[in-house]
């Protein structure tokens, strides 16, 4: 099993180095040969993930951990690598490789004789070396290393054409989202190193009781609520939770196959995982639960009232999604954390087929045969007829330009960055005051 | 259109702007179109400088492109010879040649090969003359040249991207976008705007109001102006703001189509809906051009104001200024430099000349004679292909076509992509004959399918469909459930498109439909044939189409045809082919039409002559036409008589996957059916063919080895979900060939030709003649112009790369996440096609020719403007002509020598080099 697992994370590594090499050598692989490997690599890889979920099954669930020599070690105190293989863990790694298995497969034809074909099979195994570290990882320091690898690759793709300028601009907007919500993790982690000296999630749980009973020696719950609300805050921003949902719907710059795995399937759902691997320290602080409970509903009424003013195909694609996974964070703090999982994987597999498909979307209407000419298509939800017809047509306003996220979070981000505002408007002065005062002296002299 | 006298001046600016924006169809009805088709009053370089201007575009290939075919002898010396022979017919007034004291010829010659680059500080030549360098940076010491770039600027928009790099895409698209892209939604999103009925305008308002709370600072200030008008009609704002930035009345019209051109794909759609609302994909929402040019003008001027605020800057200033490169000694020199050494000119010759005259020949070459060489490489490289082509079919010995005996003809459509599957069949058989008709063959119908019951129009978008002909069942108890299930699915499909993108319903959907939907998809991506396969299994398994036909009774005005027009319909085709008398046994009609998957351009590869829809109703509706025994007395008296024993039978050819359909075989009788079963054995092997021929196009290897490979090879890719490029379309057409088949029997055409069969020795008065040219070349130049212009220049004529389009509002396709609405066709449409005008040859008697262009108002325009090229062969005097200087001379063309093969596969399997034609046999 642990071959099994350790090979998950050493074909697409080592894949990744050729490529890299290859590349510095400036070898210019042709793109059959490329295709081809990756089709290899990608039966290869889920065959893996399959045996590993069918052996974790035949287990019964238990959760298998992998221990490797510190990473750093500094007296007492490691850093350690350890990874874990669990039900979780192997649900996710398996569905990563079969849908990244279909991506290639899809891309092979859909990005023939394009230049970028390379960079495209570059990113995309980098992807799913993050997401199987991820997966696997035992403590925030590695889900660490996965995930950036996740974000990089994400936000690359997103500028995938890269010589226009919209392109950029939104792969900017995500980095931007993406770094900040990284801090959470850090800052988590570092708490967690400092009050917990680990921060392994399954070491946690245990630790918890003792630091609960010496509450005041520790720091105790509001310490432990920080590193939990750092999490949170970390998970937010994959998956488009308020109020970090405004760079996703704008992230759908690359070419589709990029959208649907990334924005459709596996990066959004690394918030919910992240939330699901730490859920049996969160399950001891009801006050994280109902947070993370409210930010899923709220994101969910948000991103559905927003998407149903969408009018393309891709961007309402995108708040469709983060609906359904503010459902799923809505799920996990109510401890159906199974379910969750259930919901992740069929939402991740719905989402990309309707991706993929989602160019097809006009040839469907025109060859549906309830769509008449001259009547437009009857969609309204009874529902909606109860409030005033003024009062839906603002609402619609509103929704369309999404409630104003942006506008808000200005204020807010305006609001932070007062001090340094504050701080640069005195500097200006002082150097004013400096100038004249040096002048002074000077023209004394 | 109102009379020009009752309109006030905006009104009449603003109806030349309309007529100037981009024409396109919502997708769903995409037709080829000369995108250019308001400035084919211009002669075609004039036009494409104006419309290069206006769509930021390059109208030809880069010099570099055109250079590399030189290099790879796709030019010859001799074409660029030839090529400027031609170009000099409308442009021989050069200043500059004069100066240099250069034969015309030899000036553009040297021009075509100089390596001219000023004004550029990233490429600077090698000095290697030193003396000649002296003598130029002499001559221009304390030298200037003030070049203006363009004449008084009235927008602000470039003045911020160059000096504050802010630019317009980021801060005022997204908004426009947004808004226009919910209004004109025809039902892709989940709530349909509920301005819809109150207008655009009203829209805008409104959402003016909540912005002015919670937009940006440039918003702020939109909301305070559209406040300070007070309910003023656009029109009048449009004029209020228009004076206030105080552009001169001569410039609005410019002024209007450059910030319309921002957008050009919004705008060309809203123009659309405007004007022609029946083209909405489902119902036209009640928008005018005017509400959204003063949207535009009152958020740009309010970004200007912003800006302006921002950055304190003085507006007035920026409006109307006046921007200038100036060009200082070093760079003179440079110019002169670079000169003097492309033209070969000596070194006296400077000293003779002055300073400034110096300076006015830098000017010249920098402006005009720039413009001149991209022109007359593509002449050049067009010339090349001419010449090939008209040396293959002049010289192609049409005595080797026996008279054989007839087993079957058989009727195509005019498109270029049927001319390989002709010629296979004609090799595999050369006693089947075939036709190039247009492939509605005549019938101006909208027709109703059994399986969406949706009127389309199954004709040309030029005719406006007259009758309405309804596919219906045979026997109505069995096709009842069949209907039902179908109204089911199409509602279920429909509700689940809506469900699964909310929350509560999108959560039951994802959970009952998540998983599951994995196979499907794993399917379709991995063994998209097979999966095709097994759904219509399924499909057929649950409610069988039933059985049915096409009802052509003449029950009331609009529908259905009497059998005297019907009669008149048949007539028109069958005399177009020349048939009067010899009928063969069996008579098969192939219209066609193209499958492929999850493709928004899917209606740009269909029959373009049935409005890019499949032509099978025109072909079944047809052959019931011509079965019909009365039809066939009234024909009778026509001069046409349909010999009892002859029947026709209706067909259809996929031209992606290169499988051929009949319809209603049931009404064949048994003892044809021997004889049938051959002839669809020689199509279908001819299809094989044809698939294999198509395969050299892509770079499948095994597919280009092995016919039987390359027949699964094009289906897959029809059904392939992946697939950008089903098919290449209509890539490399250029010619059209109206005449005789016996014209290019046996002539390899590389899928480059529109054929169309047309016999001058029936049709004395010509009268056919025009049906035939006019039903078919100016299709055909749309076709050729709609892909030479996506073809130049993708990104500003075409829409771009097929990879992250995203589709909006079911009117077109957006890059991205947000866009412009792109026009034109994708990249990956395009990519093997070479920029060529139409080439159109005619056999028939010259003055026949002469009489339907020269009164054919479109068609006239065409020619005498250059938009397609004419040539005439005159059977009665054995000579050929081509148009040239607006007249028909005589046709002097040096014989290239073809190479001979025997077959069209034995063709492929030895080509060796790219040559276009070929003799076949």
């Amino acid at each position: 099993m642990e071959h099994l697992f350790l090979s998950l994370l050493l074909i697409p590594f080592s894949w990744i180095v050729f490529l890299g090499l290859s590349f510095f050598a400036r070898m210019d692989l042709p793109e059959r040969f490329l295709s081809e490997s990756v089709k290899w690599m990608s039966i290869l890889t889920s065959l893996i993930s399959l045996a590993l979920s069918i052996l974790v099954i035949h287990n019964g669930s238990l959760p298998i951990s992998i221990n490797y020599p510190a990473w750093i070690q500094v007296g007492d105190y490691d850093f350690k690598i350890r990874f874990i293989i669990d039900l979780l863990g192997s649900t996710y790694a398996l569905l990563t490789c079969l849908l990244i298995g279909i991506i290639f497969r899809f891309s092979r034809n859909y990005l023939h004789k394009e230049e970028g074909y390379f960079r495209f099979i570059f990113l995309l195994t980098t992807l799913m070396l993050g997401l199987n570290i991820v997966s696997f990882a035992r403590s925030l320091d590695l889900i660490f290393a996965g995930w950036e690898l996740v974000g990089t690759a994400s936000v690359l793709l997103i500028g995938y054409f890269y010589n226009q300028s919209q392109p950029v601009r939104h792969s900017l907007k995500a980095v931007v989202s993406y770094r900040f919500c990284d801090m959470g993790i850090l800052a988590a982690a570092a708490w967690a190193h400092h009050y917990m000296h680990t921060t392994d999630f399954v070491e946690i749980p245990s630790l918890l009781h003792n630091i609960h009973l010496q509450e005041s020696g520790h720091g105790g719950v509001v310490a432990m609520t920080f590193i939990g609300l750092f999490i949170i805050w970390a998970a937010l921003a994959k998956s488009g939770q308020l109020p970090f949902s405004s760079w996703l719907p704008a992230a759908m710059e690359g070419p589709t196959p990029s959208s649907a795995i990334f924005y459709g399937a596996l990066s959004v759902h690394l918030g919910p995982f992240l939330l699901l691997r730490f859920y049996s320290f969160f399950e001891h602080f009801p006050l994280l639960l109902w947070t993370i409970g409210i930010v899923g509903a709220l994101s969910a009424l948000y991103a559905t009232a927003v998407g149903r003013t969408r009018s393309d195909a891709k961007t309402m694609l995108a708040f469709a999604t983060i609906s359904q996974v503010g459902i799923i964070w809505v799920e996990i703090s109510l401890g159906f954390t199974k379910f969750a999982l259930f919901h992740i994987v069929a939402h991740a597999s719905l989402r990309t087929w309707q991706f993929l498909r989602s160019s097809s979307l006009i040839q469907d209407f025109f060859e549906n045969p309830v769509v008449q000419e001259n009547a437009l298509i009857d969609r309204k939800l009874s529902i909606e007829k109860i409030v005033s017809r003024s009062f839906r047509r603002r609402f619609y306003v509103h929704a369309l330009h999404g409630f104003h996220l942006d506008y808000f979070s200005g204020k807010i981000l305006e609001g932070l960055s007062w001090p340094i505002r504050t701080y640069i408007e005195f500097e200006k002065k002082w150097m004013k005051i400096n100038n004249s005062l040096m002048m002074f002296i000077f023209k004394k002299r | 259109m109102t009379d020009a006298k009752d309109l006030s001046p905006l009104e009449v600016i603003l109806e030349k702007v309309r007529a100037k924006l981009p024409i396109q169809n919502p997708l769903h009805s995409f037709v080829h179109n000369n995108i250019l088709m308001m400035f084919e009053g211009k002669e075609f370089h004039e036009a494409l400088a104006d419309a290069g201007a206006l769509y930021r575009a390059n109208s030809y290939w880069s010099v570099e492109k055109y250079k590399q075919k030189y290099v790879e002898n796709k030019i010859t010396m001799n074409d660029v010879n030839l090529g400027i022979d031609q170009y000099l017919l409308h442009y021989n007034n050069s200043e500059t040649a004069k100066m240099l004291n250069l034969d015309l010829k030899d000036f553009y010659l040297r021009l075509m090969f100089a390596d001219i680059a000023f004004n550029d500080d990233e490429i600077q030549p090698d000095i290697e003359d030193r003396e000649l360098w002296e003598a130029c940076a002499q001559k221009m010491n304390g030298q200037e040249l003030i070049l203006p770039q363009g004449g008084k600027k009235y927008r602000a928009k470039a003045y911020w991207e160059k000096y504050y790099n802010e630019s317009l895409a980021a801060s005022t698209h997204p908004y426009v976008i947004k808004l226009i892209s919910s209004f004109l939604d025809q039902g892709q999103s989940f709530w349909s705007n509920p301005f819809v009925k109150k207008g655009f305008w009203a829209f805008f308002i409104d959402d003016v109001e909540v912005v002015r709370k919670y937009g940006t600072e440039w918003q702020k200030i939109l909301a305070k102006k559209v406040n300070a008008y007070n309910g003023l009609p656009p029109k009048q704002i449009i004029e209020a703001e228009l004076s206030r930035i105080n552009i001169p009345m001569e410039s609005w019209e410019n002024y209007l189509l450059e910030l319309l051109f921002d957008l050009k794909g919004w705008s060309g759609m809203v123009n659309k809906l405007e004007t022609e609302p029946w083209q909405a994909t489902v119902q036209a929402p009640n928008i005018k051009l005017v509400d959204f040019i003063a949207a535009l003008i009152l958020v740009e001027t309010s970004l200007d104001e912003y800006h302006a605020k921002l950055h304190s800057t003085d507006l007035a200033m920026i409006y109307g200024r006046e921007e200038t490169i100036s060009l200082r000694s070093f760079h003179l020199s440079l110019a002169l430099y670079q000169i003097v050494r492309a033209f070969n000119v000596p070194i006296p010759w400077i000293e003779k000349l002055s300073s400034e005259e110096l300076v006015t020949l830098i000017k010249n070459v920098d402006s005009s004679e720039k413009e001149h060489l991209v022109r007359l490489w593509h002449e050049a490289f067009e010339n090349h292909f001419y010449r090939e082509a008209l040396s293959a079919i002049v010289s192609h010995d049409r005595s080797n076509n026996k008279v054989t005996p007839t087993d079957a003809q058989v009727l195509f459509c005019i498109d270029d992509r049927e001319e390989s599957i002709r010629r296979h069949l004609e090799e595999i058989n050369p006693n089947i004959k075939t036709f190039g008709v247009v492939g509605f063959f005549g019938i101006d119908m909208k027709f109703s399918s059994l399986k969406h019951k949706r009127l389309i129009a199954q004709c040309p978008p030029v005719i406006q469909p007259s009758r309405i002909v309804r596919e219906v069942p045979k026997n109505t108890k069995n096709a009842e459930s069949f209907l039902k299930l179908n109204q089911l699915k199409g509602m279920s499909d429909l509700s689940l498109y809506y469900m699964s993108r909310t929350l509560v319903r999108g959560f039951l959907s994802t959970l009952i439909l998540g998983v599951v939907s994995i196979v499907p998809m794993f399917l379709q991506v991995f063994f998209p044939k097979q999966s095709k396969g097994f759904r219509e299994k399924f499909n057929h398994f649950v409610s069988p189409l039933p059985e049915s036909e096409i009802s052509l009774d003449h029950t009331d005005e609009r529908t259905g045809y009497t059998k005297k027009e019907m009669a008149k319909i048949v007539e028109a085709i069958i005399s177009m082919c020349g048939l009067k008398k010899e009928f063969s046994k069996l008579v098969i009609l192939m219209g066609h039409g193209s499958t492929s998957n999850n493709n928004p351009f899917k209606q740009a590869y269909g029959c373009g002559a049935c409005g890019g829809n499949a032509g099978v109703p025109n072909s079944r509706a047809f052959a019931k036409m011509a079965n019909d025994p009365e039809v066939r007395i009234h024909l009778e008296a026509a001069g046409i008589s349909i010999p009892k024993e002859t029947y026709v039978v209706s067909g259809f050819h996929d031209t992606c996957t290169d499988e051929i359909h009949f319809f209603d075989l049931e009404f064949l009788p048994e003892s044809y059916l021997e004889e049938f079963a051959k002839i669809r054995s020689y199509l279908q092997e001819a299809c094989k063919l044809n698939a294999f021929e198509r395969c050299q196009r892509f770079s499948l290897p095994r597919a280009k080895h092995d016919p039987e490979f390359a027949i699964k090879h094009v289906r897959e890719r029809a059904e392939d979900l992946a697939q950008p490029r089903p098919e290449y379309g209509h890539s490399t057409n250029a010619l059209a060939i109206v005449g005789l088949r016996d014209l290019t029997k046996g002539l390899f055409l590389n899928r480059r030709s529109f054929l169309l069969t047309y016999d001058w020795k029936i049709d004395p008065q010509g009268e056919i003649l025009q049906q035939v040219i006019l039903g078919g070349i100016p299709v055909a130049v749309n076709i050729n112009m709609d892909y030479y212009f996506s073809c130049v220049d993708n990104d500003n004529f075409g829409c771009g790369s097929k990879l992250p389009l995203n589709l909006t509002s079911l009117l077109g396709v957006m890059t991205g996440s947000s866009s412009d609405l792109r026009i034109g066709l994708a990249r990956q449409m395009v990519e093997i096609h070479e920029p060529i005008r139409n080439m159109t040859i005619v056999e028939a008697p010259l003055e026949r020719v002469k009489k339907i262009f020269d009164n054919h108002g479109r068609l006239k325009k065409l020619l005498y403007n250059h938009w397609m090229r004419l040539c005439v062969f005159d059977p009665e005097l054995n000579e050929w002509f081509i148009f040239k200087e607006h007249e028909f001379k005589k046709l002097e063309i040096d014989i290239l020598a073809m190479k001979n093969y025997k077959t069209s596969v034995d063709l492929i399997n030895k080509k060796t080099s790219e040559d276009d034609f070929a003799e076949i046999g």
